[in-house]
């Protein structure tokens, strides 16, 4: 075995590199190749920075360019429409470098500090353009790059967004419901005694005419013709009470007409930084909602005037005390938890997932900031993100909750799961990987590189959308996701200047790269050392084992310089790769990936189909060496066997000698019953029919099929055979036979 | 948004009417009239939809056919002629939560009332109206009205009417906003309830013409059309009618027409012979005016009080110092 193998795979073993066969790993020089285009994010036109919209009607979260892209459709049809491109390019630039150096405020605040640093004051066309572009940009809000903070602002964000749609619809229903129960109350009043009094009478009448009209006179007559019933003290004092309620709910602020009401408290805050203030907060409200709901119950049905006191009392009684319906919880604000993974204790999450299982309407997001832990037990042992993935999985485990796992990077492409994990009716859990940690890459980076490694892949659980893990379950936010590390395609210049394409994995020993703790699991190889025995570790890892027993991992990198730089990887690295792919794995059979069942089922089907056809095809040859000798008749037999059945059903005739009415027919106009309401009747869809033939008489009968207009009423043969002039009703009757 | 429980509730205690809770009094129509047939098939759908009754409104102009409201037990409002549609209106703006029928005839609708119908159509609110054609006035004894076809000899018109009959089914397919046109006769009463019943589920306005037989003026109009099934055309459609057994048996001119193609419907409207019976047009995305402007908004004491006070005093002269002798003194 040659000297730098073993040295080499010395270093994959135990970590140490006997002196002076290779160069320890100077950290923030490299980065995984498949990085190297991407070290300077401003110059990128991509997804972030982020535009959070104000206003109920707008898409809460936005992208920068393609609001500007948006704008541009718009204006720069024409022919200048090139230099408006071109401005509107400059301008957004800026605005990414401002966003780069700290500056924060809202899209025109920056857009204004960006049209000052170009100098836009001293290039009027270049004004113009900007001008334009102002005037098509219809959103406006925060904007906010990929940074540690994002994701909390981007759920409160949209959070907010729907509470005050949810606040919107409610406040309307309550207003009108406290409307309507006013009325109620004004209108029992105005019939009341007093309500009926002379003062009230005449200061419902303007000054003007005052003198005119005699209203001791007029309260006199009023009372005394009064015959409304005054309404019952029971439900006068319910109305009042409920209208109490509706007025002094806390839940959503007050509605607009009734801002001026006294003593209605503060409304109630919904967003938390514990799980504990908000599980004790959920506990101290719930008799309040369930008394909420329950006011709104009676009010809808006090005024459509459907209250029965001895119908609902009891009912309302119990109201609530087997929790409220899902319907009505979704009325109801929810309540929003942000924390980070790191200040996560387990009471905490013991906490907070018994009220997740209570149903407590609660949006749970926890924020990773680091992936890489150590192992509580062992130094040398890594986990990737044990933490949420133990938090999702019983989430998920619980069945009804929303689950919802993204890197910060890929909240914007998964903006609208996160809207519909949000309006979830019932609790919902969001695990975010900040990408925020001590790597030297930026956040966005960071954070896309661990979702492309598997480290911390993206998937979404959502229970509302069917009732099987096929419509539950989907990891299709992951790149390339049937495969166990996805690859890319890296095309560089060797040292004879010639194009090289390779396509390389990236994997989670790659995302290790990026960080400058595990440096020590890395070791640079100079070019001279490169052999074949590097194996690139995506290989390494598919390879058994026996074949690997003079192979080392290897993971190609980029230097400073833009200059391709081979790396060898320490075992602790590969360990936990193998632990990952292996975690991914069981994710993909939930996504119905490489299922292990459906490929159990498939193979059995297809056994079982195999063994068919086998048997068909037996069966066949059999079969046309049978025919060769019988006759081929055998054939026709199934084809009369389904001709006979359908000659059966027929309608039963009705005997001629029975009189009878086609009711169906009967257009309701009264001409039979006038002549006779005993033989002639209505059924329950006030059709005639004979309703006793012998009611009446024959002639009677004759002349109702003469008078009927559209002649369905048929007389049959006559009942009394004594019946004078029978002879000529007999041929009178004949056409209705 | 709904309150749930309430649901429940109302469920609950659903109330069951039979057609006679939908009966007020003894029609006063002459024995024989069609509208006997256009009144049982109403009833029998408010039973069969299980329409409250102090939640269910028939708005009428004049005529034989704006009797309606009196023998239905429910609300109702006879009201000036050819203006039960802007009554309609009014109702169905200020409380979108009522059912709203509106029933007019021939000369109420298609002369008086032409123009409130022109735009009844174009504001398609969500009420269903019949149009109760006999082609006659008959409740002024025979005189000829806007459809009476041409040589009517009626008490208007001795030597034979001078002018075509108009056709409401294609005025009406003609006017923008248009989403439900149906015609029905109400002499195949399984047919004029299923009619009913669309249109009654139909989100806007929906128009059903139905030809309407006058025994006592003209007992003669639709006696070939009675009997000879062949001068029915039924219209067919999975999204239109679906004939039973023995209808089909009876009436068999039949033609499959989609009720969302307009330009068809309105080459059948212009058919008179054979009738044409069935869903002519259906278009359930015509917005709905009053969805459009969000009607049915409570609103509050104060809030009527300040907007009424303000419209007025767009008409008040305000003399100097008047004010004194005109705002109460406190």
């Amino acid at each position: 075995m040659q000297v730098e193998l073993q040295a080499h795979i010395a270093f994959h073993l135990t970590g140490r590199m006997p002196q002076g066969d290779g160069d320890a790993l100077a950290r923030s020089d490299l980065q995984p190749a498949l990085l190297a285009g991407y070290r300077d994010l401003t110059a990128l036109r991509y997804d972030f920075p982020l535009v959070l919209a104000a206003g109920a009607d707008k898409q809460p979260v936005q992208s920068l360019s393609a609001l500007f892209d948006g704008a541009l459709k718009g204006i720069a049809a024409n022919g200048d429409g090139e230099r408006i491109r071109k401005h509107a390019g400059r301008l957004e630039r800026e605005i990414r470098k401002l966003i780069a150096e700290g500056t924060t405020g809202t899209l025109s605040k920056l857009c204004d500090l960006a049209t000052v640093r170009i100098g836009a004051k001293n290039d009027e066309s270049l004004q113009k353009s900007l001008d334009r572009l102002r005037a098509a940009l219809k959103i406006d809000g925060e904007v906010i790059d990929c940074d540690k903070a994002m994701p909390f602002r981007l759920f409160q964000h949209a959070w907010q967004g729907l509470q005050d749609q949810k606040a919107l619809k409610f406040r309307a229903q309550i207003n009108t419901l406290i409307l309507k129960l006013s009325d109620i109350l004004s209108a029992d009043f105005g019939h009341s005694k007093e309500g009926m009094s002379a003062e009230r009478l005449q200061a419902s009448i303007g000054a003007a005419h005052r003198d005119t009209f005699d209203f001791a006179a007029m309260s006199r007559m009023l009372t005394a013709a009064s015959v409304n019933v005054p309404m019952a003290e029971s439900r006068r004092q319910r109305v009042r009470g409920l209208l109490a309620t509706l007025r002094t709910q806390r839940f959503f602020p007050p509605a607009i007409e009734s801002d001026k009401w006294i003593g209605v408290a503060e409304p109630y805050s919904f967003a938390f930084d514990t799980c504990s203030e908000a599980v004790a907060a959920y506990r101290e409200r719930l008799p309040k909602m369930t008394e909420l709901a329950k006011a709104m119950a009676i009010a809808k049905l006090e005024t459509d005037g459907e209250y029965s006191e001895a119908r609902h009392d009891a009912f309302f009684a119990q109201f609530g005390d087997n929790g409220l319906d899902a319907d009505d919880i979704a009325a109801f604000p929810d309540y929003l938890v942000c924390l980070r993974a790191a200040d996560f204790r387990a009471a905490e999450s013991d906490l907070i997932l018994r009220a997740f299982v209570s149903g407590m309407p609660a949006k749970l997001v926890v924020l990773t900031d680091d992936l890489l832990e150590q192992s509580p037990i062992r130094d040398d042992y890594l986990i990737a993100g044990l933490r949420s993935r133990q938090l999702a999985g019983t989430a998920i485990g619980f069945g009804a909750s929303y689950v919802l796992q993204a890197s910060a990077s890929n909240l914007f492409q998964l903006r609208e799961q996160v809207l519909s994990g949000l309006a979830y009716r019932g609790p919902a859990l969001f695990s975010v990987f900040s990408g925020a940690n001590a790597s030297h890459l930026p956040a966005y980076l960071a954070a896309a590189a661990a979702t492309e490694s598997r480290a911390f892949p993206s998937f979404t659980y959502d229970p509302s959308a069917g009732p099987d893990w096929a419509s539950r379950f989907s990891l299709s936010a992951n790149s390339q996701a049937d495969l166990d590390w996805p690859s890319q395609r890296l095309d560089y210049e060797d040292e004879e200047q010639q194009r090289v394409s390779e396509t390389v994995a990236f994997t989670l020993v790659d995302f290790a790269a990026t960080d400058p703790r595990c440096a020590k699991y890395f070791a640079k190889v100079p070019r001279a050392k490169w052999t074949a025995d590097l194996l690139p570790v995506s290989e390494f890892l598919t390879r058994e084992r026996k074949d690997l027993a003079d192979k080392v991992p290897c993971l190609l990198m980029v230097d400073r310089d833009n200059r391709l730089q081979k790396v060898i990887v320490n075992d602790t690295l590969v360990r936990e790769a193998r632990r990952c792919v292996e975690a991914w794995r069981s994710l993909q059979e939930f996504g119905g990936i490489h299922n292990s069942h459906a490929a159990r089922l498939l193979e059995q089907e297809r056994k079982v189909w195999a063994e068919q056809a086998q048997a068909a095809a037996a069966a066949v040859s059999q079969q046309t060496s049978a025919a060769a000798v019988a006759s081929p008749a055998a054939v026709a037999v199934p084809a009369a066997v389904v001709a006979a059945p359908a000659a059966a059903e027929a309608a039963p005739e009705k005997s001629p000698d029975e009189p009878y009415i086609e009711t169906a027919r009967c257009t309701s106009c009264n001409e039979c019953t006038q002549i006779n309401d005993k033989m002639f009747g209505y059924d329950a869809n006030k059709q005639a029919f004979i309703l006793n033939p012998d009611a009446g008489t024959y002639r009677q009968l004759v002349e109702a099929a003469e008078n009927c207009q559209i002649s369905i009423i048929h007389p049959g043969k006559p009942r009394n055979p004594n019946e004078p002039g029978l002879d000529e009703l007999i041929k009178r009757a004949e056409p209705f036979l | 948004m709904t309150i749930h429980a309430t649901e429940c509730l109302l469920r609950l205690h659903d109330q069951h009417h039979e057609l006679e809770d939908y009966q007020s009094g003894v029609p006063r129509w002459c024995t024989g009239c069609g509208d006997n047939a256009i009144l049982a098939a109403v009833q029998r759908l408010c039973r069969d939809e299980k329409l409250r009754p102090e939640k269910t409104m028939f708005v009428s102009g004049i005529g034989c056919s704006s009797r309606f409201p009196h023998y239905m037990k429910t609300y109702g409002f006879h009201g000036i002629h050819g203006r039960a549609l802007p009554v309609a209106e009014g109702i169905k703006m200020a409380r979108p939560d009522l059912d709203v029928f509106v029933n007019t005839g021939d000369g109420d609708c298609c002369s008086i009332g032409a123009a409130h119908w022109i735009h009844a159509i174009r504001y398609n609110m969500n009420m269903t109206v019949m149009l109760h054609d006999n082609q006659i006035y008959g409740l002024t004894k025979k005189q000829a009205s806007p459809t009476s076809p041409r040589g009517l000899k009626s008490n208007t018109t001795p030597r034979g009417a001078y002018l075509e009959g108009l056709n409401p089914l294609t005025v009406t397919l003609g006017v923008q906003n248009v989403s439900f046109v149906a015609q029905a006769v109400d002499w195949i009463p399984e047919v004029l309830y299923d009619i009913m019943r669309a249109a009654y589920h139909h989100n806007g306005l929906s128009f059903v013409r139905i030809l309407q037989r006058c025994p006592e003026w003209l007992p003669d109009m639709f006696e070939p059309f009675m009997h000879d099934p062949m001068k029915t055309k039924l219209l067919t459609h999975e999204k239109g009618l679906q004939l039973s057994a023995n209808l089909s048996k009876v009436y068999k001119n039949q033609e499959q027409h989609d009720p969302s193609d307009i330009h068809r419907a309105r080459e059948i409207a212009s058919g008179h012979d054979p009738i044409p019976v069935g869903i002519l047009y259906h278009n359930p995305e015509v917005p709905v005016y009053e969805e459009l402007r969000h009607a049915g908004q409570q609103r509050s004491a104060g809030y009527i009080k300040t907007n009424f006070e303000a419209e007025l005093d767009k008409f008040t002269v305000w003399p100097p110092k008047a004010d004194s002798k005109v705002q109460p003194s406190a």
